[in-house]
């Protein structure tokens, strides 16, 4: 027991530079927020990212919503962008972890807390506001229903300075459980219904003041550099841009045509050297501006199943629909489901607008259950919008490992390559560190996948 | 060891008080002579919004060098990205040629050094942000958490953000190594004059070999406006120089005209410009000299403005036959004295020659384009400073908008080209709609 103390205490000054050694604890119900110490035998016990979320989400009853960070979020481990979002999916019926990328997980964890656990309901629509190590809570009445840009645009006009945002949509304002959370304006992967939680305990958003820092290792820069020079110089770096995912998927090279014509530009996340979003301008017409005027527009595209199933829907038309589904925080891949074959785009519209009804659950509640289910039941488990990026005997152990490091799962899911030890060497190149953490993992992800 | 220091007592009335000029002197631009022919080339980081996906990476290992952990917002790389347009932009300090932030700061504590990197002696600076509200890319960055002021000195020449940028973004360089369009222009200039003034003189104005002649296009217009008579062989001799002008534009005014070369080494020895008022500064003003040359001659019977043209008479009277035989003599310092207010001031304004040429310019192939958003615009506008006719809105370009050049003032001395590091400066074909930096998606 010694000898395990001992070794416990060394993990423990171990992960000290790698999380800030805090879970910023709300109740909604209470207008309450409590920073309570991030206990060692908890890093040593579950690591990080979606298992701490996981013994969190068990420690606090009440059906808590969790948000956290893995080890290498923020660090020199390429694509560390992760946040894990974790919660009992009303969709799944069942408990989920959904990915959250682009920059909020390090901006989570520069703003000072590696874990947040939402408990209770706010009596009026609320938002949360990280920064330096606490967390409060502002009322958030004037954002109700408003389209998801329009969210984003007033709080960065009125609102305290933050970097990163997971906001809900109108849609989610309606109590529509397949509302999606994105992240700024730019969408999620969210496809279990972590909006519909969000929006049942009025919450409207969660903002990250990411403006602090943690030291991770000083000697990772040159690792991480190597790592990424290293896949980079492997034939099968070709990930350029969300058409070249796609390509990967059953059914998605026809899905990636609709963007041919489209002005591109390819975008990663924090620290990641492979570009699998791409941003597609636009242009449309809006009745607003004057009869006839014409506005430039853009959007993110990053969620691949959601383009890929609304595409295999509404042809050529998917550019807009895809558009109208981020602006109203609903889930594509869901809106596809409701919308009929050979239809037109009034059609269409008209069904997406029937899709908001005044009170109450929305119709395509009880029939809507993702289709992606290529990976097995994994897929729903981890928020049903990770592509299924084949070999799918492997997937679930990917993601499950991203999820607990704090690596973006699409980046491990492209790069096969890449070694579990690989990314410990960014924790610790002690050989008897990585042993005891290499012994560790796979248990770990057992317990994740068995949910 | 022999010589002896004397100290004197100090006086009570003596004030041993410092003030900054004993702390931190005032910066003084040296300029060398060489540097008037050849501007030092320093290092800098150029950034290609192409290659950028906002990954960050520039942010996080800049901070460690600045703060010793990852720390984004500590950084003094910031990258931007405009969501709607999905453009990524960094906000990096330039190492301006003549930065604002060190006019700016009120202690003194930014300087630029000889190597070019303009750093922030953090012992004298008090973090008052006015160094930001100075620079135009607001590139040094105050950290939101400490209010530090952080700014790019270019990790003392191997900056971490080029080294580890995934895309190669960001590239670390000294542009371009040797501008030989100078080179080539001074010495063609120089033969042309040699050729024109000392060897074949008077030649400019009518030259004629065999079936072969040449003739001045302007003054070809006055001898048609006063004899009232046009001379085929005297026309066709004209055309030599306008169809160069369509061919090449106003290619004569930049490398062959012996008077421009004259104002080019007029310029060179005055270096600062009184600047013209601006009732005087019409471009305009040139068409109204030939539309008043050529009526001139017309009323005179004779071609009137040849008598004081600068080139003619640079043509016909300094040769070394007819040195000091002249009263011609005076025309040429007059009009070269008018370098003092502005460069090339008579090639701007007056020239009706350069007018003929401009308006033939219309015609022209070729044209010069100037792609903002592959410069460094604001902290740069080297282009705008060299160009010798000042063509090129500087302003624009701080914008990031591609300035038009009108063709039918430019001079095609293509020094806009030659200075650019960043190859934004081309020359296209009149058709071509292609703009550096803005034809790639």
């Amino acid at each position: 027991m010694a000898e395990g103390g001992a070794g416990r205490k060394q993990n423990m000054n171990l992960f000290q530079q790698f999380f800030n050694m805090r879970i910023g604890v709300v109740d909604l119900s209470a207008s309450s927020a409590v920073i309570v110490p991030l206990e060692a035998d908890q890093i040593s016990s579950y690591i990080g990212g979606a298992t701490l979320n996981r013994s969190l989400f068990h420690q606090y009853q009440d059906d808590p919503l969790v948000f956290g960070v893995g080890p290498l979020t923020g660090s020199f481990a390429p694509a560390s962008s992760l946040l894990v979002a974790t919660f009992y999916s009303p969709l799944f019926e069942k408990i989920c972890h959904v990915p959250f990328m682009l920059r909020t997980g390090p901006d989570m964890k520069f703003s000072g807390i590696d874990f947040l656990v939402v408990k209770g309901a706010a009596s009026e629509l609320s938002l949360l506001y990280v920064d330096s190590g606490t967390v409060q809570i502002f009322p958030a009445g004037n954002l109700r229903k408003l389209p998801i840009p329009d969210i984003t645009r007033a709080l960065k006009r009125d609102f305290l300075p933050f970097q990163s945002a997971i906001v809900t949509g109108p849609a989610a304002d309606h109590g529509i459980l397949q509302a999606t959370a994105s992240v700024g304006a730019r969408g999620s992967l969210d496809k279990a219904g972590l909006a519909s939680r969000m929006a049942a305990k009025n919450l409207k958003a969660i903002l990250f003041n990411g403006i602090g820092g943690l030291s991770f290792r000083t000697d990772n820069p040159d690792q991480g550099k190597e790592l990424i020079t290293r896949i980079s110089a492997e034939k099968n770096f070709s990930h350029r841009g969300f058409t070249s995912i796609l390509t990967k998927l059953d059914g998605g090279k026809a899905a990636g045509k609709h963007l041919r014509k489209l002005r591109k530009k390819n975008m990663a996340c924090y620290h990641c050297p492979a570009q699998c979003m791409t941003h597609v301008e636009f242009i449309r017409q809006d009745a607003s501006q004057g009869e006839g005027s014409i506005v430039k527009g853009g959007l993110l595209l990053l969620d691949h199943t959601g383009w890929m199933a609304l595409a295999k829907k509404v042809g050529t038309h998917v550019l807009p629909l895809f558009h109208i589904c981020l602006q109203s925080g609903l889930d594509p891949e869901s809106v596809a489901q409701r919308l009929s074959d050979g239809g037109t785009m009034i059609e269409w519209l008209f069904a997406i607008e029937k899709m908001f009804p005044e009170s109450g659950k929305a119709q395509i509640a009880e029939s809507y259950r993702p289709t992606g289910e290529a990976p097995g039941k994994t897929h729903t488990l981890f928020g049903g919008g990770i592509a299924p990026i084949p070999p799918s005997d492997v997937w679930g152990k990917r993601v499950a490992l991203s999820m607990i490091l704090g690596i973006c799962p699409l980046f491990l899911l492209l790069f096969p390559q890449i070694s579990e030890t690989d990314l410990l060497t960014f924790i610790s190149q002690r050989e008897d560190v990585l042993k005891t953490l290499e012994d560790r993992i796979p248990s770990l992800i057992q317990t994740l996948l068995a949910d | 060891m022999s010589e002896h220091v004397t100290m004197q007592e100090p006086s009570a009335e003596q004030d041993f008080s410092l003030n900054l000029d004993d702390l931190r002197p005032r910066p003084v631009e040296k300029r060398t002579f060489s540097g008037y022919f050849m501007p030092p080339r320093h290092s800098f980081v150029l950034f290609d919004p192409d290659k950028c996906t906002g990954c960050g990476t520039c942010e996080m290992i800049c901070s460690t060098r600045n703060t010793e952990k990852v720390a984004p917002a500590s950084a003094s790389v910031k990258v931007v990205t405009d969501e709607k347009l999905g453009k990524n932009f960094t906000i990096l300090c330039q190492h301006c040629r003549k930065p604002l932030c060190l006019p700016a700061c009120p202690t003194r504590a930014i300087e630029k050094g000889n190597d070019g990197i303009v750093r922030i002696n953090k012992l004298f600076c008090t973090e008052c942000g006015l160094c930001t509200m100075a620079c135009p890319a607001a590139a040094p960055l105050k950290d939101p958490g400490n209010q530090e002021i952080h700014k790019c000195d270019l990790c003392e020449g191997d900056p971490l953000c080029v080294r580890h940028c995934p895309e190669k973004a960001l590239t670390f360089t000294r542009g371009k190594a040797f501008r030989w369009i100078k080179g080539l222009r001074w010495t063609i200039q120089l033969v042309s004059f040699l050729l024109l003034v000392i060897v074949f003189i008077g030649t400019f104005c009518y030259f004629k070999t065999g079936s072969v002649s040449f003739a001045c296009p302007t003054g070809t217009l006055q001898n048609i406006a006063s004899s009232g008579t046009i001379v085929l062989v005297s026309a066709s001799s004209a055309l030599a120089l306008l169809i160069l002008t369509i061919l090449a534009g106003r290619l004569f005014c930049g490398w062959i005209c012996p008077f421009g070369f004259v104002l080019d080494l007029v310029d060179k020895i005055t270096p600062k410009k009184l600047g013209w008022p601006s009732f005087l500064k019409s471009r305009m003003t040139k068409y109204g000299v030939l539309a008043g040359a050529i009526g001139g001659s017309y009323a005179l019977g004779f071609q009137a403005f040849c008598t004081i043209c600068p080139i003619g008479t640079l043509c016909r009277s300094y040769g070394v036959q007819s040195f000091f035989k002249s009263a011609e003599l005076a025309i040429v310092p007059a009009l070269a004295s008018l370098e003092i207010a502005q460069r090339r001031s008579w090639c701007r304004y007056f020239c009706p020659v350069g007018a003929l040429l401009g308006i033939t310019a219309t015609l022209r192939l070729i044209k010069i384009v100037i792609g903002a958003k592959r410069c460094k615009k604001f902290s740069c506008i080297q282009c705008a400073e060299v160009c010798p006719v000042g063509i090129i809105e500087a302003d624009q370009l701080r914008e990031g908008i591609s300035p038009k050049i009108p063709m039918t003032e430019c001079i095609m001395c293509m020094r806009c080209i030659d200075r650019c590091p960043y190859d934004a400066a081309k020359i296209r074909f009149r058709w071509q709609k292609a703009v550096p930096g803005e034809n790639r998606t």
